[in-house]
């Protein structure tokens, strides 16, 4: 089985992020960066497969500028074998994401797509099943548990109020969920080793795929302030405030 | 100071009342009990009354009647204290900053900050933020510990490597000082070559020389993507080899050391996951700056070298702040996790080369005495500060697990003495370490202290008992 997965350059997940002055987005200059926290999760699944020796190969793939190639090399350094960056300095939409995908499925007929279910920069969750609609793939999404057998993978989703079981005819789709694995760390010697797999460049224009805008962001706005609490004196005190400003009992 | 009579305290209760208000004392038992201790669970509080004076004019208020009537002040901030430097368990008068908290003012230029001496260490790291700026002292406490008591103790943490204790970031100081003088030392200037800089006396002195009233911070910058290195190292030796590759080529931010024992409570009691399976005794725990791309080559450069060597078996590093995080977790939560074993602890440094040897001697002495104790180690390597912890077998009951303990401090403090080390690196002396005050300092030097004392407090009313007695 070949198994390709997806990992995305973000925002560090803990990092306080900051809206630009014009509200055209985030400030994202000299902000750490790290992998999609879903993304980790897809690429500790994969190589879990590999590790129980259900999958032959992993391939990591992103899509970005050149700073992209950082996210591939922690793939590499987590287990994966080698790396695709498709460089690009627009914009990565779902759609174009999706079409990309497509595009390397097909070139490495790949058997299992394993991709985050969204990004936290953009949380669209769109990716994975534009990707089953393109290819026609099955696909279990939101993933909490994943378990292949004889040319099929079958997938526990995590639905509102309980979970799903769905059997999934390979090649097939599987977007993560955080309680799917608990990534491991990077190991040093790992690191070290990853720096020798070969990574392959690519651009959207040779897996003919146009990277075409098709969603404008119009503004974006921080969340309103919180306004400061306050003290109070007595119960009798907190029951007035809560029954006649806030209005709550 | 002789114990205070039943007819004296009302007496003192009333003046105090007088001069600094009636809602600035508190003598309910509540309050008393509260006040009355820190976090060393060794004595029982019994103050006389606690005092939260509202600003400078009340403290030399104060302290001069304290003087007038001769009562006993105890300072306390946000009693976070382990070594009962806070504790008030001889009727005397606790002086709270609880209501001095406030950040009077902020140069961006100086890059201080002026602050009351109740101010919530966090508080102070907050507004560090807002100003997009950094103050480096950070520990376990830091959610409750004041500037007052911060600068009385000379705080360090987890830090020190790189930013050292509070002293370094000490500009300036108002005190009151024992004869109830308003001393004003410094005023926030970089240099200053104009006789004795008393400043530092009073940082450290635990009370005991003067109560700190205002004080001036510097702050610095905010260091870029800190990264985190967890190395599989050794033994002891190997980890001062791994400590001086590192130091050599890279700022540190953070050098910090576990044992095995130590991790393996941690995972199992947190439910964290281990960082690589490999296991070896020691783990070292590397914070540096990851400022420039090359600066994160560099490192791995050296964990080669270390590896090449010898002396790491494994290693990680964080690729996220969230990872990070973890990492820290791994050494931070210990304290945490140990202390359902009502662990016996010990906070005692030597100079860091003689830390494996050290180390060995104390872990020899130990299981030679109690074979069935275990013994955890973690503490800041890179300042030569071991944290000592035994844990009590379940099957012990804690009053004889306790005596055993003391005997065997008596003998570990021997070791201190021996190897020229403190018996409180951090910690402070207080009442718990008072009796071994020797092991670290001279007697002559002891006399010196006491002297120092006797000008700044002459009627002997601040913190009386603490750090040493004087007859």
């Amino acid at each position: 089985m070949k198994v390709l997965v997806a990992v995305k350059r973000v925002v560090d997940a803990y990092v306080k992020v900051r809206v630009k002055s014009d509200h055209s987005g985030v400030e994202l200059a000299n902000a750490k960066m790290a992998i999609n926290p879903f993304c980790e999760i897809a690429v500790e699944e994969a190589i879990r497969l590999k590790e129980q020796g259900k999958a032959e190969e992993v391939i990591a793939v992103s899509i970005g500028t050149s700073a992209s190639q950082e996210q591939i090399r922690t793939a590499l350094a987590l287990g994966a074998d080698r790396g695709i960056l498709v460089e690009t300095d627009q914009e990565a939409q779902p759609l174009s994401v999706a079409r990309i995908l497509k595009a390397i499925v097909e070139k490495e007929g790949i058997d299992l797509v394993i991709l985050g279910k969204q990004s936290i920069d953009t949380d669209n969750n769109q990716v994975g099943q534009m990707l089953g609609a393109l290819t026609n793939m099955p696909q279990g999404t939101f993933a909490c548990k994943a378990e292949p057998g004889d040319g099929t993978i079958t997938v526990t989703r995590e639905i509102d109020g309980g979970e799903q079981t769905v059997a999934l005819k390979l090649p097939a789709i599987v977007t993560t969920d955080l309680r799917l694995n608990e990534p491991r760390y990077a190991s040093l010697p790992n690191i070290m080793k990853a720096k020798k797999k070969p990574i392959d460049t690519v651009t959207p224009d040779a897996l003919g795929v146009s990277m075409e805008s098709r969603i404008r962001t119009l503004s974006v706005e921080p969340p309103p302030q919180r306004s400061a609490g306050i003290k109070v004196g007595s119960v009798d005190e907190l029951i007035d405030k809560l029954k006649n400003e806030a209005k709550v009992i | 100071m002789n114990a205070i009579s039943e007819q004296q305290s009302s007496h003192i209760i009333a003046r105090l009342q007088e001069r600094l208000g009636e809602d600035s004392v508190k003598t309910d038992a509540d309050a008393l009990t509260e006040y009355g201790k820190d976090w060393t669970t060794a004595y029982r509080p019994d103050p006389l009354a606690v005092v939260l004076p509202r600003n400078i004019e009340q403290v030399v208020n104060l302290v001069q009647l304290a003087n007038k009537l001769n009562f006993p002040l105890v300072p306390s901030g946000g009693r976070t204290g382990l070594s009962g430097g806070a504790v008030a368990s001889n009727r005397e008068v606790v002086v709270a900053f609880d209501r001095m908290n406030r950040i009077l003012e902020f140069d961006a230029v100086d890059r201080q900050v002026v602050c009351e001496p109740g101010v919530i260490t966090e508080q102070l790291q907050q507004f560090a933020e807002q100003q997009g700026l950094f103050y480096p002292v950070d520990f376990a406490s830091a959610g409750s510990s004041q500037i007052g008591g911060n600068v009385a103790t000379n705080a360090g943490g987890i830090k020190v490597i790189r930013y050292g204790m509070t002293r370094q970031w000490v500009m300036g100081l108002k005190v009151v000082t024992g004869s109830g003088e308003l001393l004003e030392l410094n005023r926030g200037l970089v240099k200053n070559a104009t006789g004795y800089d008393f400043r530092h006396l009073f940082i450290g002195s635990e009370g005991t020389l003067g109560l700190v009233v205002e004080v001036t911070l510097a702050l610095t910058a905010v260091p870029r993507d800190p990264t985190v290195l967890l190395l599989a190292v050794n033994d002891m030796q190997s980890c001062m080899e791994v400590l001086k590759t590192f130091q050599g080529r890279l700022q540190l931010s953070a050098f910090e050391f576990f044992s095995e024992p130590a991790l393996q409570h941690v995972v199992s009691h947190k439910g964290l996951q281990r960082p690589f399976e490999t296991q070896s005794p020691f783990y070292a725990l590397i914070e540096f700056e990851n400022d420039s791309e090359s600066r994160l080559d560099e490192a791995m450069e050296l964990f080669e070298v270390c590896l090449e060597a010898g002396w790491v078996l494994d290693g990680t590093v964080s690729q996220s702040v969230g990872q990070a995080e973890t990492l820290w977790r791994l050494r931070e939560d210990i304290s945490e996790t140990i202390s359902r074993f009502s662990p016996y602890k010990n906070d005692i440094s030597v100079r860091v080369s003689k830390v494996p040897e050290f180390l060995s001697r104390v872990d020899e002495l130990v299981s030679a005495r109690y074979p069935d104790f275990e013994i955890i180690w973690f503490g800041h390597i890179g300042d030569g500060n071991v944290h000592l912890n035994i844990l009590k077998p379940e099957d012990l009951d804690l009053k004889t697990f306790q005596e055993q303990c003391g005997k065997v401090s008596r003998e570990v403090f021997q070791l201190v003495k021996n190897y020229a080390g403190s018996v409180s690196a951090e910690h402070g002396v207080g009442l718990l370490k008072k009796a071994f005050l020797e092991a670290s300092r001279d007697p002559l030097e002891i006399a010196y202290m006491k002297a120092v004392k006797k000008v700044f407090d002459p009627n002997g009313i601040l913190n009386p008992g603490k750090v040493f007695d004087i007859q």
